[in-house]
């Protein structure tokens, strides 16, 4: 290669790498591209230059060309803007500029948004609406005062644990009642035994009420106070209510007796059967004829309170089904009770409450017990007799 | 000797060092008149410019080009760690591109051209003087400051900003290699990254500098060169003196036109 060829290849590499340079730096400012001129207006353009990106739709579009201050205290400084003219079918009279940030701290970029397609066109020069940029400044403000409300409350967090501490600190050392409960071993030995004791005293107890069981039930048949019970209609009260049922069965009864209660019982407010003999028809027909549920309903008559008149049609209930079910011979557990406390009744003169018998046919369902655990209770025993 | 110091024995001579650079700059500056007065009137030496501007580019180019690419990649290197402490790595391009166009280039450019052509110069003139070769040019009505010094200079002042731009793109090019070596990254990703908010100001102006300093490594080593006193030790320290002070006036001479350049261009 001889000197001049050289030469020549020397300066045309270098200059290729000069226009190379200028190319690329020349693209970035849209030199050799057609632009066109779009101006926006800012109060404040937070640090917003000369040679900053444009970007619409996240895109570079453009570069800002000029960040020029108003001539009025009043006015608001201007950002004009090269635009990339491929844009230009993008941006309309509605596309909004803003200024925006680059992460937290990187370069400001002015963002152009997309218009709607039903406005028109921008021209060259045209200005476009904007909103405010976001100010780093204003984020720290309000951080700031976020983390001196998150002080506060961490304050009022440590003064709570303080208490805390110190509460949890008497506690151990055995201050207070807390503390005493906690640390104190006699209590719960005191504990212990109290409770060993009120363990052997529930046992006597329980021997105690047995015995004492024992001993009513000898003075229920003790001449003293035989009387009473006698008198009363039935010994135990635990057995009121026994075979009640909680309703009517379903369907007509094929027989029906009805009884003045002053007819069968000795006093208007006592169980004690008096006229028994009265009941023998229906004994006799609850004997001879096959039946599927018989109740006795017992109205207590319209005398006395609901409570005592509930006890009273409940005990001659349990009188009458006693005597019938032990002179005449029959399934007593068809034989059921349902007393209806205090009624006058319907067929009662005297006032003293009326008795009904009555006799469902075959096949009628089984009302529902009153009081199942008393039935469960009673038929369980039975069964282990 | 004493009656004619070099800049050398001017610097070593401690009573007449302050006399001794007044000396010099007054008759750097005489001479730098006369090499212009004589290089704007014709005839023009176009061959022995030609001969030297080959010797200056295109001689110089693959050395210029090796020390673009060195400085590339170590910058790669270098800035690549600092960038990732502060967690913006994504700079890289940028910093790289911004270094070597604005400064590393035209700097590690003059350095190399001053270290290169300035001995060069410095040694060819001061054997044609000790050997009284310009003063056969002269008795021959050929002006010597025309035809060798004003020829060398202006080669300088063309080759540097070339050379710049030579050296310019290796050192982009090789930093491109280096970081896409340590992390992947497309040749026109890496230029779009690099020039982002680059302009003409960064460019242009820092790659035309170097004219200046082509300007000061022709003058300076064309001045040592044609002043050379003695015999081979004459045209030793002439050549030391030529590199030593063009190197220097260069660094010298860029805070200056920096400085300008940012006054002018911001």
């Amino acid at each position: 290669m001889n000197r001049t060829a050289r030469l020549g290849a020397f300066i045309l590499f270098t200059l290729a790498i000069l226009l190379t340079g200028i190319f690329i730096i020349g693209s970035k400012r849209y030199l050799f591209t057609p632009t066109y001129e779009l101006k926006a207006q800012f109060a404040n353009v937070a640090g917003l230059q000369q040679g900053a990106d444009v970007m619409v739709g996240g895109l570079h579009a453009g570069t800002v060309k000029a960040v020029d201050l108003p001539n009025n205290p009043d006015g608001k400084l201007t950002v004009t803007m090269m635009m990339n003219e491929s844009t230009r079918k993008i941006v309309r009279k509605n596309s909004i500029a803003s200024i925006e940030t680059e992460g937290l701290l990187g370069n400001q970029y002015v963002a152009v948004s997309f218009g709607a397609s039903d406005q028109a066109e921008v021209k060259s020069g045209d200005t476009i609406a904007s909103v405010p940029p976001l100010q780093m400044s204003e984020l720290v403000a309000k951080a700031n005062g976020l983390l001196g409300e998150g002080q506060a409350a961490m304050k009022n967090i440590n003064q709570v644990s303080e208490h805390l501490k110190s509460v949890s600190a008497k506690i151990d050392q055995g201050q207070g009642t807390v503390g005493a409960l906690i640390n104190d071993r006699s209590i719960y030995n005191n504990f212990d035994e109290t409770a060993k004791k009120a363990d052997a005293t529930v046992a006597s107890a329980q021997t105690g009420i047995k015995d004492f069981q024992d001993n009513m039930e000898a003075l229920k048949h003790n001449f003293l106070l035989r009387g009473f019970f006698k008198n009363r209609g039935y010994e135990d009260s635990a057995d009121l209510g026994k075979d009640a049922i909680a309703n009517a069965p379903d369907g007509t009864p094929v027989k029906e007796f009805d009884y003045d209660a002053k007819d069968l019982f000795d006093k208007q407010d006592t169980a004690r059967l008096k006229g028994q003999k009265k009941l023998k028809d229906a004994g006799e027909y609850l004997a001879g004829n096959d039946f599927g549920v018989a109740v006795i309903e017992i109205a207590a008559g319209a005398k006395g309170s609901s409570d005592t008149d509930m006890t009273l049609a409940e005990g001659r209930a349990l009188a009458l089904r006693d005597y019938i079910v032990q002179h005449y011979g029959f399934d007593d557990t068809k034989l059921k009770t349902l007393s209806l406390g205090k009624q006058p009744g319907e067929v009662s003169k005297s006032g003293w409450g009326e008795i009904k018998i009555l006799i469902y046919p075959v096949g009628t369902a089984m009302p529902p017990d009153k009081n199942p655990d008393k039935s469960q209770q009673d038929n369980s025993s039975q069964s282990s007799r | 000797m004493s009656t004619n110091p070099t800049a050398v024995s001017a610097v070593h001579s401690k009573p007449n060092l302050l006399l001794g650079m007044l000396e010099w700059f007054g008759e750097f500056g005489i001479f730098v008149w006369q090499v212009l007065c004589a290089a704007i009137k014709p005839p023009f030496e176009f061959k022995e410019f030609v001969r030297q501007l080959d010797e200056v580019g295109s001689r110089s180019l693959p050395l210029v080009m090796l020390a673009g690419a060195a400085t590339g990649t170590v910058l790669a290197l270098e800035t690549r760690q600092s960038l990732v402490q502060f967690g913006a790595k994504s700079l890289l391009p940028t910093t790289i591109v911004y270094s070597v166009i604005t400064e590393m280039g035209p700097i590690i450019t003059a350095l190399v051209v001053s270290g290169r052509v300035g001995a060069g110069i410095g040694a060819e003139l001061a054997a044609m003087k000790v050997t009284e070769q310009i003063d056969a040019i002269a008795t021959s009505a050929v002006d010597p400051r025309r035809l060798l010094a004003s020829t060398r200079i202006a080669a300088c002042i063309i080759a540097m900003p070339l050379l710049t731009l030579a050296a310019s793109f290796s050192g982009v090019f090789m930093g491109w290699v280096a970081s896409t070596l340590m992390e992947p990254i497309t040749l026109v990703r890496f230029i779009n990254q690099g020039f982002q908010g680059a302009g003409f100001k960064d460019f242009l102006p820092s790659t035309f500098k170097t004219c200046v300093f082509g300007l000061i490594i022709g003058c300076v080593a064309s001045f040592q060169g044609m002043r050379a006193r003695g015999g081979a030790q004459g045209v030793g320290s002439s050549a030391t003196t030529s590199v030593v002070l063009s190197s220097l006036f260069v660094i010298l001479a860029d805070v200056v036109l920096v400085k300008i350049i940012l006054l002018i261009w911001s």
